[in-house]
């Protein structure tokens, strides 16, 4: 199969056989792309290019804001190793990244999936839903740690009526993980459910036709057709949320503030705390580069297993 | 000139690393003289004035008679809490903008002196009027002044007399075992043995403070002198964590019985019948629960095991040592740690003055718990006393909450505490 970058490749004349006035056109609609693409480039250069390698650097030093820098080679990576603290919070990170992700992937596609269709009223459940995406955490986390509190809360007042007692939420170390992992499910459904509904609604009807002709029933169509076509929103919504379960901050930081005892620390948050509380901000570049790379390998692997945004065809 | 790729790289990887390291240039290691007129505008952070009635207080009332003391001056208010404090001083200092008056916690002084970034003040302010006894040390630092208190916060023990007298107790605990026991004896619980109030709420204040006031009340200290050494790790500092253990294995005390921020405290609605707490609460009980107070249904006493111990905690004020405008900067230190600004503040947040003639001021008169902690500020200690207390004051809460919920013995907690104090104190 020939790839459309290989046909156009073929039909460009090479640089040594094209006339000079053809060249010439050539060069100056290169310098318009470069020129178009150039703002987007400075911009990256100048708030990830710069910021990353600043990181790279400071993280082989020891910097404390108040003090110049001081080349300490890898001494913060090896204090890193021996973190406790750091070790739970990458544990925590990624047991709050494995539920809430597919988690919330699986309901938001369900809910995309129902509000396809003609149901009365679809746009108030669109709305409905996306609105915990839109609302400040900080106002959700706070209504959060109502619906938590061990004993005024909704979340134990429904339990008690249902017969059961429910646990101190927030305060035990068994039960404020899934806690949090709740809200985060929760919070996370939105924007994932309106990246399908947006996929769902592109997908070819003609094939869709073809199966009904061919007598496929709609769970066979749901399996066979839907789930291979929605591959590229599936990566990007899967990526996307990784990235952002990675980097979760504001509903651990007000419904437990890590705690009890570093059950709900993330990276985020033991970032957050080095350099802010702390100062240790070289320290922080260091755990801040192991959260770039885990993210890296895993949007690697993720790309590499599901074949990137390639839909199948 | 012709820019190769991997030209543009290198000079890219050196501009980043200058700009990283000119970072470091806001460090502040010149310091302004205070001399010469105070003019100028200059900026304030504090955590105090929080809310409309703390900026009214503030702009309405306290700025304006600054401003006419120093018509030539102007204040411009960053208002924070203390929780963001860090976060604002430690972004101002990366971006060249620290305040030129900032106002910091007890047990800030040694790291931001240390690191030259606030500036000394004249020793004369010391003696400027007669503060309580050691409310100036934690004010120092290598010998020398480097703020002035505005107010104080003490940790007291309060307790609920109309449940006392059901359970037929007479007076206050004199030690832990007495605390102990009439904490098991004052728990109630239901039919299933769940607790229903607590004997003793040691965990509504936060855990560090409240565990030093037990260190403190054993006889303990955190560091040495030099604050170079660890000295928490001994028998006085596992012991003041294993009685938290101790009532929560007597099933007198609960780690989730805990006051939320703003709500009534757990003292307030007989959930607890002793419980840790700051002495604003007072403030708080006339706000929210009047009649316990009109009725006399709650006293307070200071926590005694070895000796008797109050943690002291509080507000100073002190000058950026890159403030350009040094002198202004100094009057407004100087204006904020005079009676006529410490009285109106202390009242407004149910806080202790650290002036010795406010002692007979009306509001001191009237405040239960401000009066007992001013009655009991010889046995006043307070937290801090390290250069690398920022990063130590961090690990303390998580580190000895490992213990409070069971996941490790209370010696464990406190030797892996001491590790990373000692840590952190090498890196200094």
């Amino acid at each position: 199969m020939v790839s459309t970058r290989d046909r156009v490749r073929a039909a460009a004349p090479g640089p040594s056989t094209a006339p000079p006035r053809r060249r010439g056109l050539l060069r100056a609609r290169r310098r318009a792309g470069l020129l178009m693409v150039a703002p987007a480039v400075l911009h990256a250069l100048i708030w990830i290019g710069i910021p990353l390698i600043a990181a790279i650097v400071l993280s082989f030093t020891s910097y404390d804001v108040l003090t110049p820098p001081r080349f300490i080679g890898l001494e913060n990576f090896r204090d890193l190793i021996s973190d406790n603290v750091f070790r739970r919070a990458v544990l925590n990170t990624s047991i709050y990244t494995f539920f809430t992700v597919p988690v919330a992937m699986g309901i938001a596609l369900l809910i995309a999936l129902m509000l396809n269709t003609r149901l009365a009223g679809r746009a108030i459940f669109r709305t409905a839903i996306f609105i915990p995406q839109v609302t400040a955490t900080i106002a959700v986390a706070l209504v959060w740690l109502w619906i938590y509190d061990p004993r005024s809360g909704l979340a134990n007042a429904v339990l008690s009526f249902l017969g059961l007692d429910g646990p101190a939420w927030l305060s035990s170390t068994d039960w404020a993980m899934p806690a949090v992992i709740v809200v985060g499910i929760w919070q996370g459904i939105g924007l994932k459910m309106l990246i399908y509904l947006a996929a769902l609604q592109s997908l070819p009807t003609d094939l869709y036709e073809a199966a009904s002709v061919d007598g496929a029933s709609k769970v066979r169509q749901f399996f066979s057709l839907t789930l291979p076509l929605l591959r590229p929103a599936t990566f990007f919504v899967f990526v996307t949320s990784v990235i952002g379960a990675f980097q979760s901050f504001d509903q651990v930081y007000i419904l437990t503030d890590g705690g009890p005892a570093n059950s709900t620390t993330m990276m985020t948050y033991e970032i957050y705390k080095s350099a802010f509380r702390e100062f240790r901000m070289g320290y922080a570049c260091a755990q801040s580069l192991v959260l770039f790379a885990l993210l890296l390998f895993l949007t690697l692997l993720n790309r590499r297993i599901t074949g990137g945004d390639r839909a199948t065809r | 000139m012709e820019y190769t790729r991997r030209s543009v790289l290198t000079a890219l990887g050196l501009g980043a690393v200058a700009a990283a390291t000119g970072c470091s240039a806001s460090g502040g290691n010149t310091q302004a003289a205070a001399d010469g007129p105070a003019e100028g505008e200059i900026s304030l952070l504090t955590p105090l004035f929080e809310g409309s009635t703390g900026k009214d207080l503030l702009e309405g009332k306290l700025l304006p008679a600054f401003k006419q003391k120093n018509p030539n001056v102007t204040v411009k208010v960053d208002y924070t809490t203390y929780a963001a404090l860090n976060e604002k001083i430690t972004t101002s200092l990366a971006g060249g903008l620290m305040p030129d008056v900032v106002m910091l916690g007890v047990g800030w002084i040694p790291p931001f002196a240390h690191k030259k970034v606030l500036a000394p003040l004249p020793d004369e302010l010391a003696k400027r009027y007669e503060y309580e006894d050691r409310v100036l040390e934690p004010s120092r630092y290598d010998g020398k002044l480097y703020a002035l208190p505005m107010v104080l916060d003490t940790r007291i023990v309060t307790y609920r007399k109309d449940l006392f007298a059901e359970a037929g107790i007479k007076a206050p605990p004199k030690d832990w075992a007495e605390l102990r026991a009439m904490s098991k004896e004052l728990a109630r619980g239901d039919g299933a043995g769940k607790l229903t109030r607590v004997g003793f709420d040691p965990f509504s204040i936060d855990l560090r403070q409240c565990w030093e006031t037990f260190l403190f009340a054993n006889d303990g200290n955190l560091f040495d002198e030099s604050g170079q050494q660890v000295k928490f790790n001994d028998d006085r500092g596992v012991e003041a964590l294993q009685l938290f253990l101790d009532v929560i294995k007597d099933k007198s005390a609960d780690y989730s019985f805990k006051s939320s921020a703003g709500q009534p405290t757990t003292l307030q609605q007989g959930r607890s019948a002793m419980m840790m707490s700051n002495n604003s609460l007072w403030v708080q009980l006339k706000k929210q629960s009047p009649e316990l107070l009109e009725e006399d249904k709650v006293g307070a006493f200071i926590l005694a095991n070895k000796v008797p111990a109050m943690l002291q905690g509080g507000t100073m004020v002190a000058r950026s040592a890159s403030s350009k405008h040094a002198a202004a900067a100094q009057a407004l230190v100087e204006f904020m740690g005079t009676p006529e600004s410490i009285l109106p503040t202390a009242e407004q947040r149910g806080s202790v003055p650290g002036v010795q003639n406010l002692r007979t001021s009306t509001y001191v008169k009237e405040n239960g718990f401000v009066k007992l902690a001013l009655d009991n500020m010889s046995k006043a200690r307070s937290e801090g006393g390290t250069a690398a207390w920022m990063e130590i004051r961090e690990k303390i809460k998580t580190t000895l909450e490992t213990a409070v919920v069971g996941k490790r013995t209370a010696k464990e907690a406190i030797d892996e505490l001491a590790n990373l104090s000692k840590e952190a104190i090498s890196r200094l």
